[in-house]
Formats: structure tokens, sequence, C-alpha cells
């Protein structure tokens, strides 16, 4: 397991972590969200150990994180960091080398990896050569080419387009169900919605938000019911309890405070005619927004 | 953890080496130091008269050294294997009329005498100085006259012998006041050390300090950093680049070395109208000039000194240069804090070239101790004979001791700079970096 235990962090007087903690089982994936500046690159970096914290641990299979542990753990940038030089092969029997695997091995993965990702033909082109996407998915390999036990994902899909993210998907799933940890952050929160078991929403440094997605989003009180028929957003503005009111294309969208109003606004379009009435969860991305906003005031 | 600190310093020489840049930037340097060396016989293929004759002027006080000097100038002349004319005359006139003579002209007056002390002394003044390879021919003739002079005279005992064999006393004068005699000092560092030893170091250590910064740079700002440094520890990293780098620019080195031997074949080959010269006469002019400066008895430890020095420079370069390049976020950022590096070392190499004209100065003997430009002015002081072998091994301990002070602060702000991409508050960054206990 990984396990993160109350790490700090600052720069100067800028705190960058603020006592995090947060554990990771075998076959979890689990969701670091935050705002541009938030502190998951440095958390990253220090669950890596290229950073040390100011205080706090990071352990992983109750042994501290160090290079003798880093053979195991696949680690992809937000930021390519590709040597665009060399040739899709060079590049990954270099970090498949530095990785303590040995070349035969590095190829052999590589070979299956490419076909799945259904680009064998680039093993030997350039990776300057290479399209963004290409890249990414170069750069996925390389993080994925020792088998890791734990794997982080600093905005894994950045570049890519809907089908080559439900390759990565499935390799991601995959790995999972290997019994990787996997830790994920993305600024696209239907990546989260669908991936994370569990999630941890940073605020300058700070935690605001964390636990299970399912109890997340069942702790959130507000919801979005959908109404179309005969109908106008008129019919509902007087209710207690109902926050915002808009329309989306043929439907009104009532934003409610909690259930308590389902039932008002039942009341109200029982006497009308209606050809839709649904209930809906709130998103992770309207969550995200707004426990983001409240903690950061604005 | 070892094994990986093999294989990124395979893999960085691998990166020099196998790339059509490094065989072309060869071919380009094998070409040009060819040129340089056959410049005379590129230059007289296109015409022209280059070849003026020496005149010397003999004042013979012993009246047996003229004739035998006449001769043995001829033997050096074919030894040499340089088609250097001299047209010699013999003066019954005063010595203080002939020197009178001098004046304004390129002749050279010899004034033999003999003593019961020594067989042979001569004066040699002119009213200039006297091309190097020139006097190098003198001397040799002069001293191969004493011991023909001296056998014919003596039965040879092992005393005899020992006299004989002593080199040539030889009180030089230059009349005209303005040129000193550290000039023909100048001459030599400049002819000698200065196209075998310090050019082609200076170029080296740029060229050294310059692919540091440009590789760091690169894997900085490509971020694939963040993956090297998350698998192997900044110091493995640090020290594989420092090593394959220094192993590059050696072999760089050596490879230069061997261009000159080339260039000394094709010289010998298509260079001199002496069919019978060959390379062995190359070579042996070179250690007849080494010889007539009494330089040869001292090769066997200035050149194992200088080379320690210079491995040691190589290395303190290659430590600043890492440090700083951890430190900027693009290559442009390195071009600008590589520019006080490159002034100290164009400080060192400026010192070199004159440090003929400085001699006895304090100043000029205290900066061939200082790490960063020993390795560039102690050859030349030495050449020249203002430091001997304690002074350059006290560069040496020095430049150690430097050494060990860069690694241990350098490899701490080493860490931290490899992950900076910011360059606000650099310097802060820097000393902050230094002052950390863990590395």
């Amino acid at each position: 397991m990984l396990k993160v235990k109350n790490i700090k962090k600052s720069y100067g007087k800028v705190k960058a972590v603020d006592g995090l903690s947060f554990e990771v089982k075998p076959g979890e994936i689990f969701g670091l969200l935050g705002e541009n500046g938030a502190g998951k690159t440095t958390t990253f970096r220090i669950i890596m150990g290229l950073l040390d914290a100011d205080s706090g641990e990071v352990t992983l299979d109750g042994k501290k994180v160090d290079y003798s542990m880093t053979d195991y753990i696949g680690f992809l940038t937000e930021e390519r960091s590709l040597l665009t030089k060399m040739t899709v092969k060079e590049q990954i029997i270099y970090y498949g080398i530095l990785k303590g695997m040995k070349e035969k091995d590095i190829i052999n993965k590589l070979d299956q990896l490419l076909e799945e990702f259904e680009i064998t033909d680039y093993k030997d082109r350039k990776i300057k050569e290479l399209s963004k996407g290409n890249q990414q998915k170069i750069q996925f390999i390389s993080a994925i080419i020792n088998d890791p036990i734990l794997l982080i994902l600093d905005e894994p899909f950045t570049g890519l387009d809907p089908i080559n993210v439900e390759m990565m998907k499935k390799q991601i799933e995959k790995l999972r169900k290997n019994g990787c940890r996997i830790i994920f952050s993305s600024h696209q929160m239907d990546h989260i919605e669908r991936f994370c078991e569990k999630m941890v929403i940073l605020v300058k440094g700070k935690v605001i938000l964390d636990g299970y997605v399912k109890d997340i989003k069942n702790d959130y009180k507000k919801k979005n019911i959908f109404v179309n028929g005969d109908v106008t957003e008129k019919d509902f503005k007087d209710i207690e309890g109902v926050l915002n009111i808009e329309k989306q294309g043929e439907d009104i969208v009532i934003k409610i405070k909690d259930n308590s109003v389902t039932d008002k606004i039942f009341k109200v379009i029982s006497k009308k005619k209606i050809t839709k009435f649904v209930e809906e969860e709130p998103t992770l991305n309207e969550i995200f927004i707004t426990k983001v906003g409240e903690a950061s005031g604005k | 953890m070892a094994s990986k600190f093999w294989f990124l310093t395979n893999l960085g020489l691998k990166k020099k080496f196998k790339t059509k840049w490094f065989l072309i930037a060869n071919i380009l340097i094998l070409l040009g130091i060819v040129a340089i060396v056959n410049i005379n016989t590129i230059i007289s293929f296109f015409g022209g008269e280059f070849e003026a004759k020496n005149e010397v002027v003999i004042i013979d006080n012993t009246n047996i050294a003229t004739d035998i000097f006449k001769k043995n100038m001829d033997n050096t002349n074919t030894l040499i294997g340089e088609n250097i004319e001299t047209d010699i005359q013999i003066s019954k006139e005063k010595e203080d009329k002939v020197i009178k003579e001098l004046k304004d002209t390129s002749k050279i007056l010899i004034v033999f005498n003999s003593s019961e002390e020594d067989y042979l002394s001569a004066k040699i003044i002119s009213e200039g100085t006297i091309d190097v390879m020139y006097y190098q021919v003198l001397m040799q003739s002069l001293s191969a006259t004493k011991t023909e002079i001296a056998m014919t005279k003596t039965n040879i005992d092992k005393e005899e012998l020992a006299k004989i064999t002593q080199v040539i006393k030889v009180d030089r004068k230059i009349l005209d006041e303005e040129i000193k005699s550290e000039d023909e000092n100048m001459e030599m560092i400049m002819s000698t050390v200065f196209p075998t030893v310090i050019l082609p170091f200076f170029i080296l250590v740029i060229f050294l300090i310059q692919m540091i910064g440009a590789e760091i740079n690169e894997e900085k700002s490509t971020r694939s950093m963040e993956i090297i440094i998350s698998n192997v520890s900044p110091k493995v990293h640090f020290f594989s680049k420092l090593l394959s780098s220094n192993i590059f620019v050696m072999t760089q080195g050596l490879l230069l070395m061997i261009y000159g031997g080339i260039a000394l074949v094709v010289k010998n080959l298509f260079g001199v109208k002496d069919a019978s010269s060959s390379i062995t006469d190359s070579i042996g002019q070179i250690y007849d000039a080494l010889n007539a400066t009494g330089f040869m008895d001292k090769l066997y430890y200035i050149v194992p000194l200088t080379l320690i020095l210079m491995v040691l420079t190589f290395i303190t370069y290659s430590l600043i240069a890492g440090i700083f390049a951890s430190m900027t976020v693009n290559i442009e950022d390195y071009q600008q804090i590589q520019t006080p590096i490159m002034l100290v070392l164009l400080v060192g190499y400026y010192l070199s070239i004159m440090a003929g004209m400085f001699e006895g100065s304090i100043l000029i003997k205290a900066l061939s101790y200082v790490p960063l430009i020993s390795a560039l002015l102690a050859p030349s002081l030495f050449m020249i004979g203002q430091i001997g072998i304690i002074d350059i091994t006290i560069s040496i301990i020095l430049l150690l001791l430097f050494n060990m002070v860069l690694i241990k602060y350098g490899l701490r702000i080493y860490k931290v700079g490899i992950l900076n991409y910011s360059t606000d508050k650099m310097w802060k960054k820097i000393f902050k970096a230094a002052k950390t206990k863990e590395i």
C-alpha cells in the first residue's frame, strides 16, 4: 500500500503542500485534483523522491520510497519528458534500463505495447517526427514498461483524441486489475469520475475534500432536475430552495438545494403536461468548481 | 546503481561519438591542421620568394673555430631538414666596430673565444631577435664545434668528456634596448608551447563547457530530467555526465595530436624540396628544438605534471559548467551565465601567451597557482624557467582541493537546480542550496 502521511512542503512563504495524507491500496485508482498551482506536481515529486518534504513521510509497502524502490514505479509527467532526437526504441531502452531492466526484456515488452497501441511502425522513428498524440503514447509506454506496482499519471490524456484515450484507459484498467496502485491527476473530471474510487481536492496545497468518489457525490446535496413540457422558468422561480434555473436546449434545468425541494417542484409540474422529469446527481465538475470556489473565496 | 552510472556514461559517449557531426567536424579539423602546418607550401604553391639568406659575421679569437663551425652549420641544416641558407663572413675588425655595423641590418655577429676553463665560448650579437629555428641551428652547430675542438686538443678522459658534453655558455646580447630578451622566450612560447599545448587545451575547455551546458539544458527543457532523476540520483547523473564529457574531450585532444602527426607526414611528403627528408626528420627537429632549450631534461616530469594539471582543470570546468547549467532553464540562459567562466578562461589564455613579458612578476607566479587558469599559465611559465616543479605541484594540490570543494557544494546546488524551471532569484537559490546539508 502507498501511504502518504501528513506531507508538508513550502517554497519560502508559499505553502505548496500543507498536511496532505492519503492511502492507495493495490488495485486502486486515486485521483488528485486541484487547480493549476494547487500542489499536485509537488506532491508527485515528493512521492517520487525528487523533492524532499519539509515534514511527513511517503512509504510504499511499508518502506520509504527511495532509489531502491523507483525501479518498480512508473511516472508520467504532465509535460512531454522525451528526448526528441532519439528513436522510440532508443528512448524506451534508455528509460527501461534506468528502471533496472534488461535490454532484451525491454524490447519484448516494447513490441507488445506498440502492438496494443497500434504504432508498431514507429519503433525506429525519431520521437520528434511523431504527432503529439503518438508522443504521449510513447511517454505512457515508457512509464509502464517496467510493469510498475505504483503508477503516477500527471494529466495522462493531454493531446489524445477519444480513440487513443480509450486505448490508454484500457491499459490503465489492465494495470489496475494486476494490482498496480495508480495515482491520477486530470483536469478532465469525467476521467476522474470514471476511473477513480478515491480522490482528493487540493486548494493551495491544502486538502478541501477527500474520500470515495461515490460518497462525495452522495454527500453533495445539490442536484439538478431536468424538466421538459408545458412549463416555463417562471413556474419554478418562487419555490424555496431553488438555486438556479436555466434553459439547456428544450429542457429547463433547475438546480436545487437538497432533496426536500424535489417534492415542491413535483407538485408544480403535476398540474401540467410534462414529457420529461429527471433528477440527476451533480457532476464531479460541479462539485470541484463549487468546492474550489468556496475554498478560495471565489 | 553502478550499472546505471555506466549505462548513462556509455550512452553519453555514444551520443557524442556516433553522430555525423562528430565525423564532419573531425574531417574539417584534420584538414585545418594539415593546412596550417603546411601553410608555407600552400602559399609557395601560388608563387613568391620566401627563402631569404641569413648573414653571419664571425670574429674568431681562437683561429680554429670558423672552419669547423662552417662545416657544422651545413651538417646541422641537413640534420634538421630545413633549407636554411647562411652566408658566413669572417671579420678581422674589432668587435666594437663590427657591432656598430650591425645597426639596421639583420646580420648576426658571432664572437669565438677560448680559455683554459672552456674550449670554446661564443657571443651571439644581433640588432633584433633571431628566428627560433635558426637560433637552434646556430646553437647546435656551436656545440658540435666545441666538441670537435676539444677532441682535437685533448686526450679524452672522463672529466674531459664531461666538459666536452657540457652545453655551451652563450652570452646573448641584443643591442636594440627596446627589445628585451624575454621576447625570444615569448617567441619560444608562441612557437612551441602555445600551438601544441595551450591553444588545443583552451579550445577543448570551451568545447567542454558548451557541451555539458547543452546536454543538461536539453534534458531540462524536454523535462526528461524528471524521469532520469526519478530513477538515478543527481550524483550519479552528474558524475556520469562529467565522465563522458571529459572522456570525449580528452579523446578529441588525442585525435588533435594524431592530426598533427598526419600534418607532419603530409609536410614531409609534399612540403620540402629535399627528397631524403622524412617524418623522422620532423620528429628530430622537434627533439632538437626542445634539446636546444634544455627542455628535454625536464620532460620526464613536466609532461605528467602538465597532464595531471590539465585533467584536473577539465574536471574543474566541467563541474562549474554542470552546476551553472543545472540552474538555467534553457540554453540561451546558459550562454549568458557561462560568460564569466569564459572570461576567466580567456584571462588565463592571454596570461599564458604574455607570460614571458612579465619575468620576475610575483603576481604572475601567484596566478599560476590559481585553479581555472593554472593549467594554462603554469606550462608557459615553466618553459621559460619562471616556475619550477614545486610550483606546479602546489598548483595541482590547490586544484585538487578546489575540485573537492566544488563537488561538495556543487552537488547540493545541482540537486536543487536540475528541477528548477525558473530564473527568479537564481543566485539566492544557488546559495540556499549550497547551504543545505543533505544531498
